[in-house]
C-alpha cells in the first residue's frame, strides 16, 4: 500500500491520475475498512492539507464551498446559516462532534450514501459539484451525480474540489430559505432512517414561488420529490403541508431493515417532508429557527 | 442529596483513565506475542460432520490451532455443566467457539481461521420460547440428563431451570377480587455493551500461567481456567489491568482458558482482542429476553387479592450463571407488594441463541417493566391514581413480602414520596408529556470477601484487596472506609487490586457486592492496624490504648489534643519492630427467614438480604407524528441504606438511569429466523448518548440497615437499572392510551401502538 500526502492540488490530482484514492477526514474510508465493508485502496493520497479546498466563499451567484470544509465549520458558518440553513441543519446532525470535525462536505457528497444528511438539502438547493483532473474541470449537478448506493458519475481520477450552491432568487421582494429534518431515535451518532430537505421561495404576498424537496434514505440515492409545482402561487397552509407530506410519502419506496419497517418509513417520509417544508417556509417568512431544526421545534420530540 | 451538594470524590484510577496513561488489556504487549482468532460456529444449530484444521496448521506463521480434541474433556458451568471450551459434535449458537488459532499477527490468524474446514448437518434452530417449552420440541441438549448440575435444578426437556413461588390460595384470592386484569409483555434480549471489547493475554513460565484479562470477576475466571485445564489455583494468576466497563457482560469465565491453552501449545504469549461484532454476538453473556404473563385480582378499594404469573426466560444455548434467573424473575414479577395469594411459575428456556447471563440486575428491568406497566393497568381498572395505588399496596416496615419475608425498616414508601416530589408529580403538563412512576427492588448479595491493609515505614498505606473495579467506583471508595477507621485521608491509601495472586478472594464486580462485602473486609483489616497504632501511640504518649483517638493523620489522647503523635511517626517506629499489617474478612450477613410460602427450584433468591428499594418517576415527551419518545426529566429515590460515597452513588444512579433509558427505548438484540443476530454494531444497536441524557435528580432515603454492609450500607450498582424502563413505559402508556407491550419500546412500536 502507498500513502502520500499532497501539499498542492496539482500533486493530489497527479496522484489520482496514477490511481490513488483521496482521503480527507477518513470518516467513511477508514470506518468502512475497519468494519470490513471495503478494503482500504492500495494507493491513497491525503488531501487534508490543501487549505485552499477548505474555504467557503460567497460568489456572484451563490456560495462556493471547498470540498474540505468540515461539517463543524459549515454548521456555524454565517454565510451558510443565514442563506442556506438547510445545509447547516444537516451538518449539525452528522455523527458526533468528532465526526463533524473531521468529516468534510466533499467526502460526504462523494461517498454517495443514500443516507447522507447533507445530500437532501444540497439537492433541494440545486447544488452542483466541481470535479477536477490534472487537465480538466467540469461541473455536475447533484441531480446527475449519484447513480446508486456508494456510486457516482465521477471518474476515478476526478477529485471533487468544491460544492457550488446557487443563491436563492431575491427578485421582487421574494424571500427564500431552506431546512433539513430527519427521523432520529437518539440525538448523536445517529444515521438517517428517513430525512427530508426543503428549499422554498415565497413571493411578496407569502404564496409559494418555488418549492423543492429531497428525501434521504428512501431510495438507492437521495431523490427529489416531483410534482411540487402544484403548490406554486398558493399559500403553504396546513392543508398544503399535509398534501406535501402525502406526495413525498407516495413517491418514496422505502425498504424494511433493522432501522425501520417499510410502512413506518413511508409514514415518516411524509412527516419529515411536511416538517422540512414548514420549517423552510417559516424561516423564509422571517422566523428564526435555530440550527438544527430537529432541536429547535417539536421535531423528534425535542422542543 | 443532589449532585450540586455532593462532596468531592477523586477516584484513584481517574487521572490514569482520563489522561490515557492507564493501560487496558489490549494495550499490553509481550515479547514474541502472537494474535488469537476464533473460528465461530456461525450457524445456530448444527451437527459437526467434519472438522479439519490441517490446512490451517500448515500455514506459515501459524503456531497453534486448537479444537475440542486438544484440551481436557471437561464440561463446566456454575448451575448446569452443559459447556465445553470448544464445540463437541453439536454447535448450539452462532457464537460458539469451534476452534482457536494463534499466529504471528491477526491477519494471518484470520486467514488460518478461514482455512479451517467445518462441515455441518444443519439442525432446526430453536428460537421461540413457547415452542421450545412444548412437549414436541427438539431438545437443545439431547443428552443433558447426563450432565452434572446443582441439586435444585429441575431438568425437564428444554426447561433449564424451573422455579415457582406459592403463597396462600391463589384461586380463592381471585374469587375475592372485583376486577381481574391480565397482561402479556414481551422483552427482547439486549446487551451490556461495554465500551472496551474484551481482551485476554496469556503467558506461561514453566508450569504456571499468568493471564491478563478484561474480566469483572478475576477469581471466577481463575476457577474456570483451573476447572477446564485441570490445574490447581496456585499455578494460575489472573491480573486485570484497567477495565473498560463491564455492566455484567464481563462477569463469568469466558475465554481465559482458550488463550492459556493456545499460549501453552504455541510456547509463546498469546493475546486475544475482540472486535465490536465479537463483543456483541460471541460471549455467553447477554441480557435475557422474556415473556411475562401476569394476572392480578384487585378489590374495588384498590387492595390486591391475588397474583398469578407465567414467565419464560430465554436462557440461550448454555446455562451460565442464569440458573437463578427463573427465581429472580419470579420475585420481580411478584414485586415489593403485599399480596396474600401468589402463584408464579418461571421457566428458564434453552434456545439456540446466545447464552444469557448476569447483565446489571439480571431479569429485573424486564420483569419490573412488565409488572409495573401491569400495575398501572390494574390501577386504571379500579380508577385509582397509579401512585396512590402503589402507596396502598407496596410493602412497608413490618410487612410480609410475596415470598414470606418480613421486612425490617425499609424505605419504599418514602422512595415513592421523594421520587414523585422530585418531578412535581401531578403538575399540569402539555398534552405531549406525561410522568410515569415505577417502584423496584433488588437484593444485596452476602458473600465472603477479604483484604489486607498495611502502612509502610514512611507512613504511606496500601489496601491490598481481591475486589475488582469495573468503573462503579466501589473499589475507589474502599479508601474512604479505611481512612475513616484510621483517622487518615482517603488519598493516603494506594490500592493494590485486581490480581488473584496477591490478594484474598473476592467475588468480583458482580451482584452489587463490592462495598457491601469487601468494605466489611477492609474495615476489619483497618481495625487491626488501628489497634496496632493505638498500642504504639499509648506507649509513645504514656496513655492507655483505649484512650487513644486516631484523627487527622495523628494519634492523640482523648481529651488532650496536644498530647499527639503523627501516624507517620508511629509507622516509622513500627518499621523497626512489629510491622503494621492488618487482614480482614468478617462474617457475611445471614439470609432472613421466610414464612408461609414455598418455592420449587429455590436457589436462595426468595429471601432478599438487606433489600434495596427504589422509585423512579420519569417525565417523557412523545412526538405523536413519529412515536419518538424523549426522556426529559427523571426523579429517583433509592433506599440503599447508608450512603458512604455520595458522589459515587449519584454516578451509579445516573448511569443506571441511562442504561435503563436505552433498554426502554432503543436497545434490543434483533435476530433473523435462523438465529443470527443482525445488529452487532454500535450503529444498529443503539446505546443512549450524552446528548440524550435528561435531567436526573436523586434523593437517597438513608436508613441505617442492620444485618447489612459497612455502616448499614446496602448495594447500589444494579438497583438504579431496575425501575427506569418501567417508569418510562407508564408515561408512554398515559400518552398513547395503552402500554407498548414489547421492549424496547422503539419509536416504530410506539407509533404502531398509536395506530391500534
Amino acid at each position: 500500500m502507498t500513502f502520500t500526502i499532497a501539499t498542492t492540488l496539482e500533486d493530489a490530482l497527479a496522484a489520482m491520475a496514477a490511481g490513488a484514492r483521496p482521503v480527507a477526514g477518513g470518516s467513511d474510508l477508514v470506518v468502512a475498512a475497519r468494519h470490513g465493508k471495503a478494503a482500504l485502496p492500495a494507493s491513497i493520497v491525503a488531501i487534508d492539507r490543501l487549505g485552499d479546498l477548505a474555504r467557503v466563499t460567497g460568489t456572484d451567484d451563490g456560495v462556493r464551498i471547498g470540498a474540505l470544509a468540515t461539517h463543524a465549520t459549515l454548521m456555524l458558518h454565517p454565510l451558510i446559516v443565514d442563506s442556506y440553513p438547510g445545509l447547516a441543519d444537516a451538518c449539525a446532525l452528522v455523527g458526533s462532534p468528532a465526526t463533524r470535525n473531521v468529516g468534510t462536505l466533499g467526502g460526504n457528497v462523494m461517498n454517495s450514501s443514500p443516507a447522507m444528511d447533507t445530500g437532501a438539502p444540497l439537492l433541494a438547493l440545486g447544488a452542483r459539484v466541481e470535479l477536477r483532473t490534472v487537465d480538466s474541470t467540469r461541473v455536475v449537478p447533484l441531480a446527475e451525480l449519484w447513480t446508486g448506493p456508494g456510486r457516482n458519475v465521477a471518474a476515478t481520477d476526478e477529485l471533487c474540489t468544491a460544492i457550488l450552491v446557487p443563491a436563492p432568487t431575491a427578485a421582487g421582494g421574494t424571500r427564500s430559505s431552506s431546512a433539513y429534518v430527519r427521523l432520529e431515535y437518539r440525538r448523536a451518532m445517529e444515521i438517517a432512517v428517513v430525512g427530508a430537505g426543503a428549499s422554498i421561495t415565497l413571493a411578496a404576498d407569502g404564496t409559494v414561488e418555488s418549492l423543492a424537496i429531497a428525501l434521504t434514505a428512501v431510495a438507492p440515492t437521495i431523490i427529489s420529490v416531483t410534482g411540487l409545482d402544484a403548490f406554486v402561487g398558493k399559500p403553504l397552509d396546513a392543508a398544503a403541508l399535509t398534501a406535501v407530506g402525502e406526495i413525498a410519502s407516495e413517491q418514496s419506496s422505502p425498504i424494511s431493515d433493522l432501522r425501520a419497517g417499510d410502512s413506518y418509513r413511508r409514514h415518516c417520509v411524509g412527516v419529515m417532508a411536511r416538517r422540512a417544508a414548514e420549517a423552510a417556509a417559516r424561516r423564509a417568512a422571517g422566523e428564526i429557527i435555530g440550527i438544527p431544526v430537529n432541536r429547535a421545534f417539536g421535531i423528534g420530540a425535542a422542543r | 442529596m443532589t449532585a450540586a451538594t455532593a462532596p468531592r470524590f477523586v477516584r484513584a484510577d481517574g487521572p490514569d483513565k482520563v489522561t490515557g496513561s492507564g493501560r487496558y488489556t489490549a494495550d499490553l504487549t509481550l515479547t514474541g506475542m502472537l494474535a488469537a482468532k476464533f473460528r465461530y460456529a456461525e450457524i445456530a444449530h448444527a451437527r459437526i460432520i467434519r472438522l479439519d484444521v490441517s490446512a490451517a496448521r500448515a500455514m506459515p506463521g501459524v503456531f497453534a490451532v486448537l479444537t475440542a480434541d486438544d484440551v481436557p474433556d471437561v464440561r463446566f458451568g456454575p448451575f448446569v455443566q452443559d459447556r465445553t471450551l470448544f464445540a463437541r459434535d453439536v454447535v448450539r449458537y452462532e457464537g460458539e467457539v469451534v476452534a482457536a488459532v494463534a499466529a504471528v499477527n491477526a491477519t494471518v490468524a484470520q486467514q488460518a481461521v478461514d482455512a479451517i474446514v467445518v462441515e455441518y448437518e444443519p439442525l432446526p434452530p430453536i428460537t421461540d420460547l413457547e415452542a421450545a417449552l412444548a412437549g414436541d420440541s427438539l431438545l437443545v441438549h439431547e443428552g443433558w440428563a447426563a450432565y452434572g448440575a446443582g441439586d435444585p435444578v429441575v431438568r425437564d426437556r428444554n426447561d433449564a431451570s424451573f422455579s415457582s413461588i406459592t403463597k396462600g390460595d391463589v384461586d380463592a384470592g381471585f374469587a375475592e377480587a372485583d376486577h381481574v386484569v391480565s397482561s402479556r409483555y414481551v422483552a427482547d434480549g439486549c446487551h451490556a455493551a461495554p465500551i472496551e471489547p474484551r481482551a485476554v493475554l496469556a503467558q506461561w513460565e514453566g508450569n504456571k500461567v499468568t493471564i491478563w484479562t478484561s474480566t469483572q470477576v478475576p477469581f471466577d475466571a481463575r476457577a474456570g481456567v483451573c476447572e477446564t485445564l485441570e490445574m490447581p489455583a496456585s499455578r494460575v494468576r489472573i491480573i486485570v489491568p484497567h477495565l473498560g466497563g463491564g455492566f455484567g457482560g464481563k462477569c463469568g469465565f469466558h475465554y481465559e482458558a482458550h488463550i492459556a491453552a493456545l499460549a501453552k501449545a504455541a510456547k509463546r504469549p498469546v493475546r486475544l482482542v475482540f472486535s465490536r461484532r465479537e463483543e456483541f454476538f460471541a460471549p455467553d453473556r447477554r441480557r435475557e429476553g422474556m415473556i411475562i404473563d401476569v394476572q392480578t385480582g384487585v378489590r374495588s378499594d384498590g387492595t390486591i387479592t391475588a397474583r398469578k404469573a407465567w414467565i419464560a426466560i430465554d436462557n440461550g444455548a448454555y446455562t451460565t450463571d442464569a440458573g437463578f434467573f427463573s427465581q429472580l424473575a419470579a420475585m420481580h414479577v411478584s414485586g415489593p407488594y403485599k399480596i396474600p395469594n401468589v402463584h408464579i411459575d418461571s421457566h428458564l428456556v434453552y434456545t439456540n441463541l446466545q447464552p444469557s447471563g448476569s447483565v446489571r440486575a439480571p431479569t429485573a428491568p424486564q420483569a419490573c417493566w412488565a409488572l409495573e406497566s401491569h400495575t398501572d393497568e390494574v390501577a386504571k381498572a379500579v380508577g385509582m391514581d397509579p401512585v396512590a395505588f402503589r402507596k396502598l399496596n407496596a410493602v412497608d416496615t413490618g410487612d410480609i413480602g410475596p415470598s414470606g419475608q418480613t421486612y425490617g425498616e425499609i424505605g419504599v414508601q418514602r422512595c415513592i414520596d421523594e421520587a414523585t416530589a422530585l418531578v412535581d408529580y401531578g403538575q399540569p403538563l402539555p398534552d405531549d408529556e406525561a410522568i410515569g412512576v415505577a417502584i423496584g427492588w433488588w437484593p444485596s448479595f452476602s458473600v465472603p470477601s477479604g483484604a489486607y491493609l498495611k502502612i509502610d515505614g514512611d507512613g504511606s498505606a496500601q489496601i491490598i484487596t481481591g475486589a475488582q473495579e469495573c468503573g462503579t467506583g466501589a473499589v475507589m471508595t474502599l479508601r474512604q472506609l479505611a481512612a475513616d477507621e484510621l483517622g487518615m485521608n482517603a488519598e493516603d491509601f494506594e490500592l493494590v487490586y485486581q490480581d488473584t495472586s496477591v490478594a484474598p478472594y473476592d467475588m468480583g464486580a458482580t451482584g452489587s457486592q463490592t462495598l457491601f462485602n469487601n468494605g466489611r473486609a477492609v474495615v476489619a483489616a483497618a481495625g487491626q492496624v488501628a489497634e496496632q497504632l493505638r498500642s504504639l501511640a499509648a506507649e509513645f504518649l504514656e496513655a492507655a490504648p483505649a484512650d487513644i483517638v486516631l484523627a487527622d493523620g495523628h494519634a492523640h489522647v482523648a481529651g488532650s489534643p496536644t498530647s499527639t503523635v503523627s501516624i507517620a511517626e508511629l509507622a516509622g517506629i513500627a518499621a523497626g519492630g512489629e510491622l503494621l499489617i492488618g487482614h480482614g474478612s468478617g462474617a457475611p450477613p445471614a439470609a432472613p427467614a421466610l414464612v408461609g410460602s414455598s418455592c420449587v427450584g429455590d436457589l436462595g433468591m426468595a429471601a432478599f438480604v438487606a433489600p434495596q428499594f427504589s422509585c423512579h418517576a420519569v417525565r417523557v415527551r412523545l412526538d405523536r407524528d413519529t412515536g419518538v419518545v424523549r426522556v426529559m426529566e427523571v426523579g429517583t429515590a433509592h433506599d440503599s441504606g447508608t450512603i458512604i460515597n455520595e458522589m459515587g452513588a449519584l454516578g451509579q444512579v445516573e448511569g443506571g438511569v441511562m442504561m435503563g433509558i436505552g433498554q426502554a427505548l432503543t436497545e434490543g438484540a434483533q435476530y433473523d429466523a435462523e438465529g443470527h443476530q443482525r445488529n452487532t454494531g454500535l450503529l444498529e444497536y443503539k446505546l443512549q448518548t450524552c446528548a440524550d441524557s435528561p435531567v436526573i435528580r436523586t434523593t437517597f432515603v438513608q436508613i441505617v440497615t442492620p444485618n447489612a454492609g459497612p455502616r448499614g450500607a446496602k448495594g447500589l450498582a444494579e438497583a438504579p437499572n431496575v425501575a427506569t424502563a418501567a417508569a418510562i413505559s407508564n408515561a408512554i402508556a398515559k400518552l398513547v392510551g395503552q402500554p407498548v407491550r414489547q421492549l424496547p419500546m422503539t419509536a416504530e412500536r410506539v407509533w404502531k401502538a398509536m395506530q391500534s
